[in-house]
């Protein structure tokens, strides 16, 4: 590959293309107890690996593994980073076997703008055309953290097909660090504090600009999620993602919040109802809206690009699906859901559950969440689901049991005042992690509205360690093979209509 | 359809000798060819080719069915045989779907996507081939 011997980041006649850093635990522990070794005045290194997803609009870069130096593969005399050729042909060496990309990570002493020097510029001019003979086809990765008045503070860019990007987003699952653009603050953005004013009282000025510079997905519409995107959309949040596959029909006025008789009889997309919505409460949000549903490509472009989703189907492959944004693209998710029992003709159980996803977490499958006859069902084409339905009837007509061809599942039944409390309370703790004020105190919380003191309980799992979920953290697309789940062939194709 | 990971699963199948390939144009199906059966001890082909539909969000839901040429002399002969689930086409041919459902109840293990795939589907088709009543 022919790379030009100066660095050129600032070439603008080449398209645009966004930049997006993920990071999570417990790499990113791991990564910061290396690079601060030497803190608060020297610098320090690490080569890391990480995986990627190219969209249309942004390269998506995804921190899976620190190569941390060993005794000998840094100059410890020095104060700046200077990298031993033996640690650098170990990596180079290393490349060969796994199919990451490669990166090296430093630090810049405490309070040092993260602005790449002379050196950086000589080190990675270096290192993506040395790297491109060892990793060919794959991103060079180079990124400067630094700690100014206690913020943690980041630049980067990355040398893909022959240009380099510049890092203009990082999100950290559940933690705070600040891109510094080209190794640049940040300019201060005007917030209209007058609508906000409560909750800036409440969560500081400082939240509500972290809010309004996040982005979030709601993938579901209807009863929880059009809550959901109501409340972040009033809170100000700065970007939303909305994803359904659905049209608005009679049955849903009772809980789809900004939906009307006219939506029902027009069968008007769930999608457009809640981006209207969104429009009216503030016109300033971006928002997205795809018809469709995750894990097809279109959405996954465009959802891996927020800093958090929301899981509001309430189906089975939905949780496999953001499962798999956790763990392969450091995409944190919670998911909900909402179910009334009842017997003898009274209402029993008012169930309310919220899950999370995240990164080093179990996933939908290591959390017993997935039941095999129902997710395949879910999946089937209608054309499928018709034919199992008469082979069942035909197998029940012979005596024989009829679930290998299909199982009745029973309606989930819920009602507005659930779906509100619910969908209010997942974009609660959404806007908890967006804004660093409080994380979700659980990680599968169950409760039921109608029992004695809520009959609250909390299911903490552990992964597998057989589970892709535990092998494949921060992969991306280079462990597309193992995937938890992959779009049916017999979904209509997802179009953005926002 | 998770087309790395069946291409995968084919490619373990191949080191172990047993040749099989995706197919997409269509149903996407998985063609085993000459898989072993009972067939000779009856008077049956010993050796026969299969079809397995790739299942809707694979390798989330699980292998189901098998799929044998039509008009094949071993379908009334074997489990669900008799109970078509469909006709499919491939290869140029005409296949009949046999009622065959190792891993939901039909005497295979539950569906764990780890651990199953078309490499390890070919254990259950084998078995079903060598239960020729």
């Amino acid at each position: 590959m022919a790379i030009s011997n100066k660095l050129r980041i600032d070439d603008q006649d080449a398209p645009r293309q966004r930049l997006i850093l993920r990071v999570a635990h417990p790499e990113f522990d791991t990564l910061k107890s290396i690079v601060f070794r030497r803190y608060p005045e020297w610098e320090w290194a690490t080569f890391a690996r990480f995986g990627w997803r190219e969209t249309p609009n942004a390269l998506v870069i995804t921190l899976a593994a620190i190569d941390g130096p060993t005794s000998g593969d840094l100059n410890e005399r020095v104060g700046h980073v200077a990298i031993d050729e033996q640690y650098t042909l170990r990596m180079a060496l290393n490349a060969e076997k796994h199919r990451l990309a490669v990166g090296v990570i430093h630090s810049h002493p405490e309070g040092g703008a993260p602005f790449p020097s002379r050196i950086d510029d000589d080190m990675d001019t270096y290192y993506a055309r040395y790297f491109s003979d060892f990793a060919q086809g794959r991103p060079y990765i180079s990124l400067i953290l630094s700690v100014i008045e206690g913020k943690l503070v980041i630049s980067g860019r990355v040398f893909w097909q022959d240009r380099w990007l510049i890092l203009d987003h990082t999100t950290a699952e559940r933690m705070e660090i600040e891109t510094w653009v080209g190794g640049r603050p940040p300019a201060s953005k005007n917030l209209e504090l007058d609508r906000a004013a409560r909750f800036a009282s409440a969560f500081g000025e400082q939240a509500l600009r972290r809010l309004r510079g996040a982005t979030a997905a709601v993938i579901g519409a209807g009863g929880t999620g059009s809550v959901a995107i109501e409340v972040l959309a009033r809170a100000g949040i700065g970007r939303l993602i909305i994803v359904d596959p659905d049209e608005i029909d009679r049955s849903n006025l009772e809980r789809v919040h900004g939906s009307y008789p006219e939506d029902a009889s027009k069968r008007t997309p769930k999608v457009i109802v809640a981006s209207r919505h969104v429009r009216a409460i503030d016109p300033t949000i971006t928002v997205e809206g795809l018809i469709g549903r995750l894990p097809q490509k279109e959405v996954l472009d465009t959802v891996v690009t927020a800093d958090v989703v929301l899981g509001c189907t309430d189906q089975q492959h939905s949780r496999l699906a953001l499962s798999d944004l956790a763990f392969r693209y450091l995409v944190p998710s919670i998911d909900c859901g909402v179910v009334m029992e009842g017997k003898d003709g009274k209402v029993t159980g008012q169930v309310a559950q919220f899950v999370r996803f995240l990164a080093a977490g179990p996933c939908a499958l290591c959390r017993d969440m997935i039941t095999s006859e129902v997710i395949k069902q879910e999946l089937m084409s209608e054309k499928e689901r018709a034919q199992r339905r008469l082979a069942a009837d035909e197998a029940r007509k012979r005596g024989e049991n009829p679930n290998p061809y299909w199982q009745n599942q029973p309606q989930i039944n819920t009602v507005g005042y659930l779906t509100t409390t619910v969908g209010g309370m997942i974009a609660g703790y959404a806007i908890g992690w967006l804004t660093n004020r409080f994380d979700t105190p659980f990680e599968r919380l169950q409760m039921n509205f109608v029992a004695k003191y809520l009959d609250v309980t909390d299911l903490p799992q552990k992964q597998r360690s057989t589970c892709a979920c535990a092998r494949f953290r921060g992969w991306a697309d280079q462990a597309n093979a193992d995937s938890l789940i992959s779009a049916p062939d017999h979904w209509l194709p997802a179009t953005k209509v926002v | 359809m998770n087309q790395e990971r069946i291409e995968r699963e084919l490619g373990l199948l191949r080191e172990g000798g047993q040749v099989a390939q995706l197919i997409t144009n269509g149903a996407s199906l998985v063609l085993y060819r000459d898989v072993p059966t009972d067939g000779a001890k009856h008077a049956l082909p010993a050796n026969t080719d299969v079809v397995v539909p790739v299942p809707a969000g694979y390798a989330a839901a699980a292998i189901d069915l098998a799929g044998l040429p039509v008009g094949s002399p071993l379908l009334s002969r074997l489990k669900g045989g008799a109970n078509s689930q469909g006709i499919v086409s491939a290869d140029g041919r005409q296949w009949q779907l046999a009622s065959y459902h190792p891993h939901n109840g039909g005497g295979g293990p539950p569906w764990d996507q780890m651990k199953h795939g078309f490499h390890t589907y070919l254990d259950q088709l084998i078995a079903w081939l060598y239960r020729i009543s």
